[in-house]
This record gives structure tokens, sequence and C-alpha cells, in this order.
């Protein structure tokens, strides 16, 4: 075995995710937590829970963060690359399937559909302004039947005449679904019909208009559920590959980058991170009527990264407050390995321009 | 000095600012909705109406607690809700109790009624006009190097910074001479920055409704989202190009909807309101002419952007050309924004490189 290996963490809605590979890779290590809300924390409990079976000799090389808080995790932890959740998904997926067409990818808040074609994705689409059809919803209507998610799962799977329920809103599903069960219908076939529901909702919502060609891929914490799976199946007529890694299939991807972004130095901060004490502050820019909400990640007294502006001249530096107000928009917005100082040498007249130029305020 | 809020239309502000003082009285405005303004209109106007009605409603309503005493509203001719908006949004301040008197642009006589109102003489009538047009020069051709130049640029954030400066500085010049200075500078400051010449950047188009496309408030930045992935744009809306159809149109009876409407033939033989057209003929024409992508706008809810929508998909298959859509309403979020955006970047270097391997 190598004495090192790359990380991968996925912070998604409801889940918190870490994957460690082998330069191979191989996964050594893999981690699925539900989140409780605080970022931090499960990152740090991430973290802690995956290094700790690992020998002390073994090294990081890598570290990428991804999912919808990989800005707030990457500063945590010393992340070299930042990247998007599509294209993560993608890599893992590719990776363990190269000749795969399509990925489906239900998440907690979000459900992404990805075509490929000859090992490249070639088109996504992901919901738009809705949630319906999410792993969320799910949850909330196992909770509303006093059931947990993975008992809705297996009971779905026993029902042989599924009920009609409408899919288009979640709200109407459950007003449909609580019609049904007064109505009499069978509680494990409403909730294999939910799983239909949620299927046709998201093949006609989020696959509308692309091209779907098996060998399919589905991954997200949502193809834990075989009632999905089966719905899938039956929508489809083709068979669904759920990947081994199919939960953290995110954090997976993200580890693959970071091993291939050929990194010479790791930003990586160290395992110790999981137990320091990292909390966040917020202030307000006020350079401009924009007035962003910036974000402080202090380490144990230390600045370690700043979120939340729109400008780009907060995002991922840890100057002081006196040094980067009003210096203007300069730098990236995301996406890109934080803790990176610009220099702006050669635009140094041009400074103190606000992002929103206001035009006529009357004194008074 | 008496104040008259206009609409936020981006970086035109700055031009139409101008075109406020020929009635003898000064701009309000800003060059993007403030995100106070946002949430006033968010919390005034009703549910479902469309993301720009709400920013322009929240602008007035800041404008008015701001004590500013007049208003101005633009109604198209064409056949969306933005005809509504002047009556929808005055209607709306009445009903709050505000005193900001606000102001369409009809015609019911030789004059407008605003400019009946306000009654200025014809000279300082005229002449801020004359540089209203002169500056909606000056910030197309800012935007266009803009664009061309944040793709390539090596520091990031160089282009926008200069952009701004420039823009600052168009917004205080009050005479013609002034702006006239402004435009000679605009080449020089943008070959100034330190940029990357044998780069070539992926081209990407953006089509969509005229409010995202150039409000920043609204549109979560998305010109320099794209701008710093090393994307070249072009925005399809330039208000000179606007102005230069208006023209058309009174001098010479050539109207572009029908040049627009000849290449989007085989897709759409009707105009369906807006700027949705203009969506679908700019996609068509940016497909032949070798983008590599196209972003398309569309505030949830907006007829005619929604109704094209299918269309573009077609387009899309047909011409093979990645058609990224992008559906906004208050709830959007920039990190979902710039999530699409980087996975869309993603999509079109693969495409690239691929193209290139099989060539």
């Amino acid at each position: 075995m190598n004495n090192y290996g790359y990380l991968g963490i996925d912070v998604g809605s409801i889940s918190t995710n870490g994957v460690i590979i082998s330069p191979e890779g191989e996964v050594l290590h893999e981690i699925y937590l539900r989140g409780k809300g605080n970022p931090i924390e499960s990152v740090q409990l991430c973290l802690a829970q995956l290094t700790a079976e690992l020998p002390d000799s073994f090294r990081i090389k890598g570290v990428c963060t991804t999912g919808s808080g990989r800005i707030l995790a990457g500063a945590v932890v010393g992340a070299d690359v930042i990247k998007n959740e599509i294209s993560a998904h993608a890599r893992a997926a590719l990776h363990l399937y190269p000749d795969v067409l399509t990925i489906f990818e239900i998440g907690g808040q979000d459900s992404k559909v990805t075509i490929l074609r000859d090992g490249a994705v070639v088109d996504f689409s992901m919901n738009l302004v809705c949630a319906a059809g999410t792993g969320s919803f799910l949850d909330s209507q196992a909770r509303r039947l006093n059931i947990t998610i993975q008992e809705l799962s297996s009971r779905a799977m026993t029902s042989a005449n599924p009920t009609n329920i409408a899919g288009r809103c979640t709200v109407f599903a459950e007003s449909d679904m609580i019609h049904k069960q007064q109505i009499g219908h069978d509680q494990k076939d409403i909730m294999m019909g939910l799983c239909h529901a949620l299927v046709r909702n998201y093949l006609s919502n989020v696959c509308n208009g692309k091209e779907i060609k098996p060998p399919i891929v589905l991954q997200g914490g949502v193809s834990a559920n075989n009632g999905i799976c089966r719905a899938f199946k039956e929508a489809l007529q083709c068979d669904i590959i759920i990947p081994p890694y199919n939960m953290v299939m995110g954090a997976y991807g993200a580890a693959i980058i970071a091993g291939k972004s050929c990194l010479e130095k790791t930003k990586f901060r160290g395992k110790e991170v999981s137990t320091h004490h990292i909390i966040t502050k917020g202030f307000e820019c006020g350079d401009c009527p924009n007035n962003c909400e910036i974000i402080e990640i202090i380490d144990d007294d230390k600045l370690i990264g700043r979120t939340g502006g729109r400008c780009g001249k907060w995002e991922g530096k840890t100057g002081t407050r006196e040094s980067l107000k009003r210096t203007g928009p300069a730098g990236p917005v995301s996406g890109h390995s934080t803790d990176r100082q610009m220099e702006d040498k050669t635009c140094k007249q041009v400074d103190n321009v606000p992002d929103l130029i206001q035009i006529g305020i009357p004194k008074n | 000095m008496t104040y008259m809020a206009i609409p936020n239309i981006g970086n035109y502000t700055i031009a139409l600012a101008t075109a406020v003082e020929s009635l003898g009285i000064k701009a309000w405005a800003s060059t993007a909705t403030t995100p106070e303004a946002l949430k006033l209109g968010i919390d005034a106007a009703p549910e479902s109406v469309c993301l720009p009605l709400k920013a322009h409603l929240g602008h007035f309503i800041e404008a008015d607690r701001a004590g500013v005493e007049y208003a101005f509203m633009v109604n198209s001719v064409g056949t969306c809700r933005l005809r509504y908006y002047r009556h929808m949004i005055g209607q709306i301040l009445k009903d709050m109790g505000l005193k900001i008197k606000i102001f369409g642009l009809g015609f019911d006589g030789f004059k407008p009624p605003i400019v009946r109102y306000f009654d200025p003489g014809p000279i300082t009538f005229l002449k801020p006009l004359f540089h209203t047009v002169l500056k909606i020069k000056v910030i197309d051709e800012l935007e266009v190097a803009s664009w061309r130049t944040r793709a390539i640029e090596i520091t990031p954030g160089d282009t926008t910074r200069v952009m701004n400066k420039l823009l600052l500085e168009l917004s205080k010049s009050k005479t013609m001479a002034g702006t006239r200075a402004i435009r000679k500078k605009v080449a020089g400051c943008f070959a100034g920055i330190p940029a990357d010449k044998e780069k070539k950047p992926l081209k990407v188009g953006l089509v969509g409704e005229i409010s995202f496309l150039r409000d920043k408030c609204l549109n979560k930045n998305i010109e320099y989202i794209l701008g710093s992935q090393g994307i070249e744009l072009r925005n399809f809306f330039l208000l000179g190009e606007e102005l230069k159809n208006i023209s058309r149109i009174v001098l010479l009876n050539q109207n572009r909807r029908k040049s627009l409407s000849r290449i989007a033939d085989l897709y759409l033989q009707c105009s369906v309101g807006g700027h949705a057209l203009d969506s679908v003929a700019h996609s068509i024409h940016c497909a032949d002419e070798g983008y590599d992508g196209m972003v398309h706008l569309c505030p949830a809810g907006c007829m005619p952007e929604v109704s094209v929508r299918p269309i573009l998909k077609r387009v899309s298959k047909d011409k093979d050309i990645p058609i990224l859509e992008m559906s906004y309403d208050e709830h959007t979020e920039g990190v979902g924004v710039a999530t699409r955006l980087e996975a869309f970047a993603d999509v079109l270097m693969e495409r690239r490189k691929n193209t290139s391997l099989t060539r």
C-alpha cells in the first residue's frame, strides 16, 4: 500500500461526504454523514472520522472540495482545487464506467442529468427554480408517514400495484398522497407511487429534451433508495447502474480531480484541523450600495479566508480588513483556489472603484 | 434640485441620467439594482410577477424614501408585460401611499406629457440628448472591449477595474468634449491591460430578457463569472444598436426585426413579444458563426422567453450548439448560478478539445 493519497470532500445540502483515494484511484476510505446544519462541524467530523483509521505516515497530497458548500469547506481544510459538483460527479462515473452515456444524479435539494458522449460531458441540466422530486421531498414524506427513509425504500419494493400519484409539484403530490391514503390505498403502494411520481417529474422536467441513452448511472443520495431505482427501470425500460460508491460519488470525483491536477505542494492544513475551534464572523462591507455581507472564517484567532462578496475583493483573501477595504473589484468570484493573494501592482492607479455606481443621491 | 428616478438598465443608466438633464432636472439611479431595493420590491409586488418588475418597483420605492419626487418608466410597445409596468408600478406605489409621481413615455399630441410638465427650453432640451447618444456609443464601445479583454486578461479583475474607472469618469462628464476625450481613451486603456494575446478563448453568446442581460444584481454578475473563467462574451443587448434600430424604422422603414425573422424563419414565424425572437435568431446566428455555446437568461414566468425555450432546445440539437438555460427568480442563489456556469465552461472546454482531436 502506498503511503499517500488524495482527499475529496463534498459538502451538499443534506450530507457531507468524504473520500480518500490511492494514487491509482481506488477508494481507501469513504464516509457519508448527514449534515446537522453546521457545515464547518460536519467537515471537521468528516475529516476526523476519515483520518482516524489512517497510519501516521500516510500523507495527503491533494485536496479538492465540491458541492454547494465547497468554498467554505475549501477554506476550512485548505483545498488545492475547488470544483463544481457536476464535473466532480461526471469524473467519478467516468472513472468507474468509461463508456457511460448518461448520469442521473439526485441529491438532497437538486437533481441533475449529465449527458456524455465518447467519455466527455457534452450537455447537462439541473433543476431550475423548483426542488420537486429531490431527496428532501422523499425525506419529509417518510417523516410524515413516520417511517425511516430506509423503510420507505424497502417497503416500496414490495408493492405489486403502485398507486398513481400526481407528481407535478411536491405540495400537490402531498395532498394527493393524503387523499389516496384516506380512501384506503395500501401504504406500500402509495410509497411506490411516490417513487414513480418523483421519477416521472424528474424525467419530464430535468431530462426534458435530452437524449437519454443507456448505459445510465444513477448516483447521489437518492440512489440508495431501491424504490427509485425500480421506478427508473420501469419508466425507461432499461437497466440502471448503481455504482459501488453511489452515495459519495461527488467526493470520489473530487478526490480524482485532486489526484489528476499535478499538484506540487498541497495547501491541506493537516488532519489536526478537525480539532481546531473554527468560527465564522460576519460584517457588512459597505463600500458600495450592494452592502455585501462578508463572512470571515477564523481558526483559533487566525483568519483563514473570507466568503460572501460579490465583486471578488474579499473572496479567499486573508489580509486585514483595512487593507482590503475600498480596493475595488478584483480577483475571482468563485471556482478558484482560496488563499490566493492577488497582486494588483499593474492597475494600482485605478483603485477605489465601487462595484456599483450611484447617480444623483440627494443630500439630505 | 429636483430629482427623477429612472429605471436601472446596467451601465446605460449613466447615459440615461444625462438624458434626464434635458428636462432641467437630475436623475436618481444606479448601475445595478441594490439588494435593498430588490427586497423592497419583492415585498410590495404580487408574488407571481416577473423579477424585473419587482426590481424596478423596489428601485422606485427606494427613490421615494430618499426624497425623490418623480419617476420615469418606459412603456414598451412590445407584447410582453413590460407594457403594463408603468401602470402596475404606478398603481402599487399609489396603493402604498407613496408620493412619488410616475411618468411614462407616451404621446398624446405634439409634446409628450413628461416634456409638457417640466417644459424645458429648446436648448436645455436638445443638448443633453445629443450628449446621451454620444455616451451610449461610448458605453457600447466599453462593453464590447470588456467582453473581449476580460477573457484574456492575466490578472483577474483588471478589466473590471479599468471599465469601472472609465464608467465613473463618464458618469461625471458634463460636457460633450469631456465625453469625447473619454471615448478616445477607451481603446488605449483596454490595450494597456496585460493580456495573453495568443489565447483563443471560448466564445459564448448571452441572449434573453433585457433587464437580466443588463442588471448585474439580477443576473448575479454573469458577465463577470463567465469572463473570469476565460470566456469571451457577446451580450446581445446593446442600447446603441437598439437606437439605430429605432432610427432605421423611423427614417428608412427598415425593421431589424424583419432581418431577425428571416434568420429565425425555420423555427419561429411570428414575434412572441419581448426579445424572444431575438433570442432565437441570435442563437441560430451564433451557431453559424462558430460560437462555442449560448446562455439564455430567462426570469421565471417571463412569457416570451419561456415560450421560445423549447425552440431553443431544437436549435441546440439541430445546430449542435450547447445552450444553457438559466431561470431566475428572487430565490436564485449566486452559488447555484456560479455552479451551472462553471460546469458549462467545463463542458465547452471538453467539447473544444474533442473536436480539435478529431480534426
